[in-house]
């Protein structure tokens, strides 16, 4: 019996803990997921590299938008899934904006303009979206969707987490880098 | 026509055996259940097409349960429906009290690439912009283009992807609403998707073959566009053909919504239809506003809904029993999707 309670207890702690976790707010009004990494091994070349290699490895879902010799910016989706136990279905997509900074010795990255589209079921028993238009996620609803859209801000921020903590162990991983290789430079015999 | 399906399944048993390699995910579940009131206003069932027809009753809709799995690139959808909604009044064989295997979905699906995909099995229809499930449509009630068209297509499709704007579906079917295939595989059929703008995606159909009535030809336009957050233009227009002046039909409808809070929105659906001549009958023409809110909570949507029809031959009766040009209706439908 002791140890039912010390489970249940555990587990409110855990819910209670899970509850807490929750998007911070940018300058800009907007919800934002950001870290900073202190990353001493790993150069900011390389660091640049393996995060385009992180975006081409998931490029169904990630694009790149812009990229610089020390920063990448892309666009992404993650489908958010509506679970209960171990079944369940897509219930929208969350699309974000993804921008990484290096510099020698650590790196920054957030995740922001965070917007959901809700997927509704078609005629053929696939889910797909409602609509083109997202709705910020940071959005103040009315009391009708109050509690489904704190579900699914809970939802997105466990999967925003989820990436985040992927593209650090992707960007401090040993996996083989191809770096650019510079262009030989033109040598001329006609002066020495 | 046996060699082309040889060749398919050839094809697609050799793939198969890579696609078990490959990861699977998780089984999806999901699903709806719907029940509603009506009130017609002539005290007893005036306006004739699908769902919603008991007057004055608290009535039953269905529940449906919709099973979904990948594995690689091979998926399946199986959707089962019990209640009247999902049987007898959309089901072909439910009523007859032989058999009814409660389906409105069981396909298998292989994704050759990211752009070819093939699906074989019982599907719901292409045709059409309403659907039998309460969660894929707005307004509660039914259209007359809905109500006369396909429900569903038994056959294999194959569907090519050229962009996100612009996609080709080619088939061979059964004739309309069937399991079993009473006049072989007897249709044609296709599907043309473009996307000109972002939100606005059009579907152009054609499916030619045995269907209601005998041999023939049915065109459909479903499009919908997304014009701004608040606001979204449906339409459908059809037209279908029987062969040797057998009749048919033509009608197009109009949908827009506006969504006037996060959780309410209000919308209209306007429809002209008309029945073809038949040996030199001219055919009913009807034309119907239905005036439609969704008001969601969660899964929860109630669907309260006023609907007005028009016919010049007086199809209709008045609660006295007298033939009138005229009829209207009441419905209040909650919808709970999973």
């Amino acid at each position: 019996m002791r140890y039912f309670f010390l489970l249940i207890i555990t587990l409110l702690s855990t819910i209670l803990f899970a509850q807490e976790k929750q998007f911070a707010t940018g300058d800009n009004g907007k919800f934002i997921y950001y870290k900073v990494v202190d990353s001493q091994k790993v150069s900011r070349d390389i660091i640049v590299q393996r995060t385009k290699d992180f975006v081409t490895a998931q490029k169904k879902s990630i694009k790149i938008v812009s990229d610089t010799d020390s920063s990448v910016s892309a666009k992404g989706t993650l489908v958010i899934d509506k679970t209960v136990l171990v079944v369940g279905h897509p219930s929208g997509e969350l699309n974000y904006n993804l921008v990484v900074e290096a510099r020698n010795g650590k790196y920054r990255f957030w995740l922001t303009d965070f917007e959901f589209i809700p997927y509704q079921r078609n005629r053929y028993g696939n889910f797909v979206a409602t609509t083109n238009i997202g709705t910020p996620l940071e959005t103040k609803v009315d009391k009708l969707t109050a509690g489904q859209w704190k579900d699914i801000q809970a939802t997105a921020y466990a999967k925003v987490e989820k990436l985040g903590e992927s593209l650090k162990v992707f960007l401090a991983s040993d996996a083989a880098v191809k770096l650019p290789v510079k262009p030989a430079g033109t040598i001329s015999t006609k002066n020495w | 026509m046996k060699k082309f399906l040889t060749a398919v399944f050839t094809m697609a048993s050799t793939t198969c055996a890579l696609a078990q390699e490959a990861p699977t995910s998780p089984l999806e579940i999901s699903g709806s259940v719907d029940t509603y009131f009506k009130y017609d206003f002539a005290k007893q069932p005036n306006i004739k097409t699908s769902f919603a027809s008991d007057h004055n009753s608290v009535s039953l809709g269905m529940i449906d349960l919709v099973l979904k799995k990948r594995t690689g690139k091979a998926s399946f959808v199986g959707e089962l429906s019990f209640g009247p909604r999902g049987q007898a009044q959309s089901l072909p064989n439910a009523a007859e009290d032989v058999s009814s295997f409660h389906i409105q979905n069981l396909y298998v699906n292989y994704d050759f690439t990211d752009k070819f995909s093939m699906t074989a099995g019982y599907m719901g229809t292409f045709i059409g912009y309403e659907v039998i499930s309460p969660v894929g449509n707005f307004n509660y009630s039914t259209s007359y283009l809905f109500t006369n068209g396909p429900f569903q297509n038994a056959g294999i499709k194959a569907t090519y992807k050229f962009s996100d704007k612009v996609s080709l579906m080619a088939g061979l079917f059964n004739d309309w609403n069937v399991y079993t295939a009473t006049r072989g595989v007897s249709s044609i059929g296709g599907q043309l998707m473009v996307s000109p703008v972002e939100g606005w995606t059009a579907y152009l159909n054609v499916l030619s073959g045995a269907g209601a009535g005998g041999y023939g030809t049915i065109e459909d336009l479903t499009t919908s566009y997304q014009i701004s957050k608040t606001f979204k233009l449906g339409l459908n227009a059809a037209n279908y053909d029987i062969d040797n002046d057998g009749g048919g039909y033509a009608g197009v409808a109009l949908y827009p919504q506006f969504a006037v809070a996060d959780a309410v929105t209000l919308g209209l659906r306007g429809e002209y239809f008309k029945y073809k001549e038949v040996a030199g009958v001219a055919g009913d023409k009807y034309t119907a506003v239905t005036f439609t809110a969704n008001i969601k909570s969660g899964g929860l949507t109630f669907i309260p809904e006023v609907r007005l029809d028009h016919n010049g031959n007086k199809p209709f009766v008045k609660d006295n029993g007298l033939a009138v040009p005229n009829a209207g209706q009441f419905s209040l439908a909650a919808v709970y999707a999973f």
